[in-house]
């Protein structure tokens, strides 16, 4: 048994220690015996959708994200639209979030075109959101933690959102929520990393590409004793009953 | 203590007043000197006391006179040294040089680098009397503050020693960071630029000032591994990726720009090669003469040049460069080495990912077993987000030689989460939520060389710890 997974643009999306949700479920497959194969696929890479199980969209510094942005459009569009539409799992974080919407609009009143491979867009604010957040899903009865860090204000319109925000401010500050869900597409500004104290998500996205590929499975359980832990402390700390 | 420093308090405004009656020195206003006088009574209180504490008297200073820095700083030629990584060791690099050749030299070498620190530093040395001609000023600036320290003082030179990602949630980027330095420099353009030719965001700086550049002429033996965890690959003119003739860790190396042609400036000062590396030191060829740098680790090698650079730029002679070298006292938890019973602990300051990748280096030289103590704090001055552990190769660490590794601070499990990815085995780990047991587990395991990496607060908060049992006797 195995999975493919994909990092895009590993070279230049991997500013917040984003790198760490692939070491985290590389090594939650293989402490389960699935063997994985990490990929990596960058500037003027061909994507090919049929090759991933999981793909992995990291955050960046602005400078890169143009560049990420316009070989996006160029490159891979219609491949990740294609890649996402059948349902196989994707998850995308901060910058690469931002990037699977319809637009971003810079603090200068730009309108940077995005993927629009979701129906949600960005815009910027003065104010930068820094901080630790907790969010609650209530379909999954799961609580995540992460660390956000960003000026871009997300509106993800009927979309369903990762969770709903306890503490800190979520994808705008205004509406109460945080990140979004599209198929088994996961979006987050988590950082932190984000698989790295939120084990249940990890394995929901190991899960559902393995059901993809080889239909229902029952994941063993591992010890997350340090994962919970760590957790718990953020949750504390944030005054979260 | 509160007779003794009334006392105080009662001799220096005699001193005050007697200056004034007679009319002498009186360049400084009053209430400067008045403020002079109560910040030099708070770092004599703070240091009996805490032991310590070094920006509160320079706050204090700045309420009473906000040009306090150009009058208390006039009698000295100022240097800063600046950058995200090894100010600190350069720091007291280039202050060990001077002070055994001769020269005159104050510096805030124990890391109080912000605004107020460095007020507290020239407070601490300044007298009413004795006025010290010819003397210089060493001083470490965090990239932040050398806007503000620049307005007050002009200095001979500015070393700037890398810029690498370091705090994130505090700066924004490594763009943030560079933009914050040239704000700086440009107070003042007729200073010395003593610039890392090796780092590409410190190339065509585009500034009036003279700029002299210092590097690795050559490749050395363990540098063409790729990272693709770069901090900053883009040329800075055309945004192309850079290549690399090669590099010598991280970012740092002889690049260029394939489309613009911008490329890596001609070095004034360059080490041409390294003997030996190991843990003890590294032996090289700096100008093609021989150095050991008794501080382990390639970052080191770095620090050693541009503290070399700016020696040989003030006319010092190689002897005094040479045995300063070899003798450099580590202090503050750079490499610094403590014993706890029979146990040897060398600790090293960790505070971004570049840094702790070369503070690994440096443990993999040391071919011997050993055990790891990793302390992560997420206050403030340690950076509130600590994803950045996941930007740190522990994967590349000589898992054969490790014995044990020793987690604590204030966010160990995110720790061990990490410690747990990279393929360690949790039965070498032991986790320690206070100073107690972790000290308690030091001195009572069986490893008798433990290398603990610690962010800033945990490193400062252990020490005084230490300190407070009796294991250090300095604690700045």
């Amino acid at each position: 048994m195995e999975l493919n997974i994909c990092h895009m643009y590993p070279d230049l999306l991997n500013v917040y220690g984003d790198v760490g949700n692939i070491l985290i479920l590389k090594y939650r497959c293989e402490s389960r015996g699935i063997k994985t194969n990490i990929s990596h696929v960058s500037l003027n890479d061909e994507f090919y959708p049929d090759k991933y199980d999981i793909v992995f969209f990291g955050g960046g510094q602005d400078s890169e994200q143009t560049l990420v942005s316009k070989d996006l459009k160029s490159k891979k569009k219609s491949n990740l639209i294609n890649y996402i539409e059948k349902n196989k799992v994707f998850l995308s974080i901060c910058g690469g979030y931002q990037l699977l919407g319809k637009y971003y609009v810079t603090s200068d009143g730009n309108e940077i075109e995005g993927l629009n491979a979701l129906d949600i867009y960005t815009k910027s604010s003065g104010k930068r959101f820094i901080g630790n957040t907790v969010i609650y899903n209530r379909e999954f009865n799961e609580t995540y933690v992460g660390f956000e860090n960003h000026s871009g204000k997300t509106y993800i319109g009927s979309l369903k959102p990762l969770g709903k925000v306890l503490a800190g401010y979520g994808n705008n500050g205004e509406d109460g929520y945080e990140g979004c869900i599209y198929k088994n597409t996961f979006c987050s500004y988590f950082h932190g990393s984000l698989l790295s104290k939120n084990p249940e998500l990890a394995d929901r996205l190991i899960k559902l590409a393995l059901e993809n590929k080889y239909g229902k499975f029952l994941l063993p359980p591992l010890d997350d004793t340090y994962e919970l832990k760590a957790k718990k402390f953020i949750i504390n700390r944030e005054g979260v009953q | 203590m509160i007779k003794l420093c009334y006392s105080h308090l009662h001799n220096f405004c005699k001193i005050v007043h007697n200056s004034i009656i007679r009319r002498r020195c009186i360049k400084i206003r009053f209430i400067s000197l008045l403020g002079i006088v109560i910040s030099k009574l708070l770092i004599f209180i703070s240091n009996k006391l805490y032991k310590g504490g070094t920006n509160f008297p320079g706050k204090v200073a700045l309420k009473f006179d906000k040009n306090i820095l150009s009058k208390i700083s006039r009698n000295y030629t100022p240097i800063l040294v600046t950058g995200t990584n090894g100010k600190t060791t350069t720091t007291n690099m280039i202050y060990s040089i001077l002070k055994n050749s001769g020269i005159n030299v104050i510096s805030n070498s124990t890391g109080a680098n912000l605004y107020t620190g460095i007020i507290s530093c020239f407070l601490k040395n300044y007298s009413f009397f004795s006025k010290a001609k010819n003397s210089y000023a060493v001083i470490e600036v965090d990239e932040a503050n050398l806007k503000f320290v620049t307005e007050r003082i002009k200095p001979e030179m500015i070393c700037i020693t890398n810029l690498f990602r370091d705090q994130l949630d505090r700066y924004g980027e490594v763009n943030t960071t560079l933009n914050k330095i040239v704000e700086g420099i440009k107070n003042t353009p007729e200073t010395i630029l003593i610039l890392n030719g090796d780092e590409p965001l410190l190339g065509k700086m585009n500034l009036p000032n003279k700029i002299l550049y210092y590097g690795f002429s050559s490749r050395i033996d363990n540098s063409n591994k790729t990272n693709v965890n770069l901090d900053s690959k883009f040329c800075k003119i055309c945004n192309e990726p850079y290549i690399y003739n090669f590099t010598i860790y991280n970012h740092l190396g002889d690049y260029y720009c394939p489309k613009c042609g911008n490329a890596r400036p001609k070095l004034d000062f360059s080490v041409n090669n390294i003997l030996n590396i190991d843990s003890t030191g590294s032996s090289v060829l700096i100008d093609d003469k021989k150095f050991f740098i008794n501080q382990a680790g390639t970052y080191n090698i770095y620090n050693a040049l541009c503290a070399f650079s700016v020696s040989k730029l003030l006319g010092v002679r190689d002897k005094f460069i040479y045995d300063s070298l070899k003798t450099l006292d580590s202090k503050f938890g750079r490499q610094e080495l403590i014993k706890i019973n029979d146990k040897s602990v060398k600790i090293i300051l960790v505070k971004n990912p570049a840094g702790f990748d070369e503070a690994l280096n440096s443990i993999n030289l040391d071919k011997k077993s050993k055990s790891l103590a990793l302390l992560l704090n997420d206050n403030y001055a340690d950076g509130t987000d600590v994803s950045w552990i996941w930007d740190v190769g522990f994967e590349n660490l000589d898992n054969n030689t490790i014995q044990n590794i020793i987690l604590s601070g204030i966010r160990l499990y995110d720790l061990s989460i990490r410690l747990k990815v990279a393929g360690f085995n949790e039965n070498r780990f032991s986790l320690c939520d206070d100073y107690d047991s972790l000290l308690d587990r030091i001195s009572k395991g069986n490893d008798s060389m433990i290398y603990l990496l610690a962010t800033y607060t945990a490193m400062t908060s252990f020490r005084k710890f230490l300190n407070n049992k009796g294991y250090i006797s300095n604690l700045w």
